[in-house]
């Protein structure tokens, strides 16, 4: 591999960790308030990108218009996934495994009798294209998904740290009890959480429909991703779920640079078994409490 | 009046009797303390009274008002204050962040500017003696003074009664004197006080009654010197004194 090749498989996958970042981010927030895994997390971002694609394919919007678009289409299904989760039995991590697979495979079934199983992609011209930078092309779709990944990840940072709705979630997530006790509406938290998960989810959606094709079994894939990472970062911890996140985009990149597609998904799962082997710290301390 | 009443509560967890009808009764700036063996009740009972758990049967009272069922972040906005143990990861927040959290979301005496909350949040780590480690990583504590930052955050919430989880166990001799002799300046501020502790004859020095509960039943109740004077009471129900 050539230095230069090096160097492309570094700054592509780093912008591909940027949109990973944004997808984790969902879910480790919703696993870290409600101790609940949301399986149907990537299906949620494949409904997001079908909106998305439906959305731009009938009007022809700059795909960045149908972000923000799509987040808000989502949010009742944030009311309907809050309402089922507040009624998870105990043990809810367990139980929430069960309910989620069951909504996963319904929103498969339902995307693949609206959309078929046809590949879609947001194939739009402002998309494509590439810079030029001191020797590295960059392919400019990517670079604006990793713009906006990163924008709205900042707004999420600034708002959690800053904001009384932010701390709220953030102490809910330490500590439910606790942070019921000392005054916090556990319950206003938590679906301010799913609110802003199901909002990240949509835009992640869009976001991905221009970069992959999309089909409705694609989510897996994705919940997968945002597992991996959310092991390897701890719940709830920001900045280390966008260092996971740009870690996975290079290492994928750098898989990809070196052996083709066909090693892909195979790196990934490997990294999933490492992961929970080397680190029990990630989510075990989500669930530690 | 009663600040603060259970009536004929009681809690069951499966088949499992936890609590059998308790009736309790704590009065307006007195100092109560809850005794009894392990596994009598007693934190089923505080976190009723609390509302982390609802119970099956009977009903809390608050200040004349009927408050069975209301969630844990009403009750503190009443005026229900409670010790818990710092979880892990609160732990790794620093002590000032801990102690300003109730200050942030009590919905009463609110502070709209950050350095007011500052303020108050560093005048309670003096109070309990905190204050030079306000900086600190609450993982970094010793043992007695992660109890006083247990204090001092359910302080923050501004509490008219105060529900303390056994805050001097674990400590040295002297240190658990310092607690509950910190109990009686307590309420000298005004706050009613309802204690479980090990160190009950340390308790008796300054509580005004003291409660002993066995298998989910109150089966004493008195002035300190009535109950701990009944050596039947001491030797069935409450073992030895971890006291000096």
């Amino acid at each position: 591999m050539s230095l230069n090749t090096l160097a492309q498989a570094l700054v592509s996958g780093a912008l591909l960790g940027c949109f990973y970042t944004l997808m984790a981010l969902a879910f480790s927030m919703i696993l870290g308030v409600t101790r609940a895994l949301n399986l149907a997390h990537g299906d949620l971002i494949i409904l997001g990108g079908y909106l998305g694609y439906w959305l731009w394919s009938g009007s022809g919007l700059h795909p960045l218009f149908l972000v923000p678009v799509a987040a808000a289409a989502l949010l009742p299904l944030a009311l309907v996934w809050h309402w089922l989760f507040h009624r998870l039995p105990e043990p809810r991590e367990l139980s929430s495994l069960v309910l989620t697979f069951g909504l996963s495979l319904l929103l498969q079934n339902i995307m693949l009798a609206l959309w078929r199983g046809e590949y879609r992609l947001i194939a739009s011209e402002s998309l494509t294209g590439s810079l030029s930078l001191g020797g590295l092309r960059l392919n400019q779709g990517r670079l604006i998904v990793a713009v906006a990944a990163l924008l709205v990840v900042g707004g999420l940072f600034v708002g959690l740290t800053r904001t009384r709705w932010g701390r709220a979630i953030r102490a809910t997530s330490l500590d439910r009890d606790a942070a019921a006790l000392l005054g916090i509406n556990v319950d206003e938290a938590t679906r301010t959480t799913f609110i802003l998960a199901f909002g990240l989810c949509g835009a992640a959606g869009v976001l991905f429909a221009t970069l992959h094709y999309l089909y409705p079994a694609g989510g897996i894939e994705l919940t997968l991703l945002a597992i991996v990472l959310t092991i390897w970062a701890g719940v709830g911890r920001l900045r280390s779920v966008l260092a996971a996140g740009i870690l996975l985009g290079v290492i994928e990149a750098l898989t990809l640079a070196w052996s083709g597609p066909r090693w892909r998904e195979l790196v990934v799962a490997l990294m999933l078994l490492g992961s929970l082997l080397a680190r029990s710290g990630g989510l075990a301390r989500g669930w530690s409490h | 009046m009663a600040l603060l009443e259970g009536r004929g509560l009681s809690m069951a967890f499966g088949g499992l009797l936890a609590l059998r009808g308790v009736d309790i009764a704590i009065e307006e700036h007195q100092v109560v303390g809850l005794l009894g063996p392990n596994g009598s009740g007693k934190t089923t009972l505080f976190n009723i009274l609390s509302g982390l758990l609802r119970p099956t049967a009977g009903e809390v009272w608050f200040s004349g008002c009927r408050v069975t069922n209301l969630a844990p972040w009403r009750l503190s906005g009443l005026g229900v204050g409670r010790t818990f143990q710092i979880a892990r990861p609160f732990a790794h927040s620093t002590v000032l962040d801990n102690v300003l959290v109730g200050i942030t979301f009590r919905s009463r005496h609110r502070y709209r500017r950050t350095l007011d909350r500052r303020r108050e949040a560093e005048r309670l780590l003096a109070t309990v003696g905190l204050a030079e480690k306000a900086p600190a990583r609450a993982t970094e504590l010793s043992l007695g003074e992660r109890k006083r930052l247990e204090l001092a955050m359910a302080l923050s919430t501004r509490p008219t009664v105060l529900l303390l989880d056994e805050l001097a166990s674990g400590l040295s001799p002297k240190g658990r004197e310092e607690v509950v002799r910190f109990y009686g300046r307590l309420k000298e501020r005004g706050l009613t006080i309802f204690a479980i502790e090990h160190a009950f004859r340390i308790l008796a020095h300054v509580a005004d009654r003291l409660v002993v509960l066995d298998q989910g039943t109150i089966v004493a109740e008195g002035r300190p010197e009535q109950v701990l004077g009944s050596p039947r009471v001491v030797q069935a129900y409450l073992g030895d004194d971890d006291g000096p």
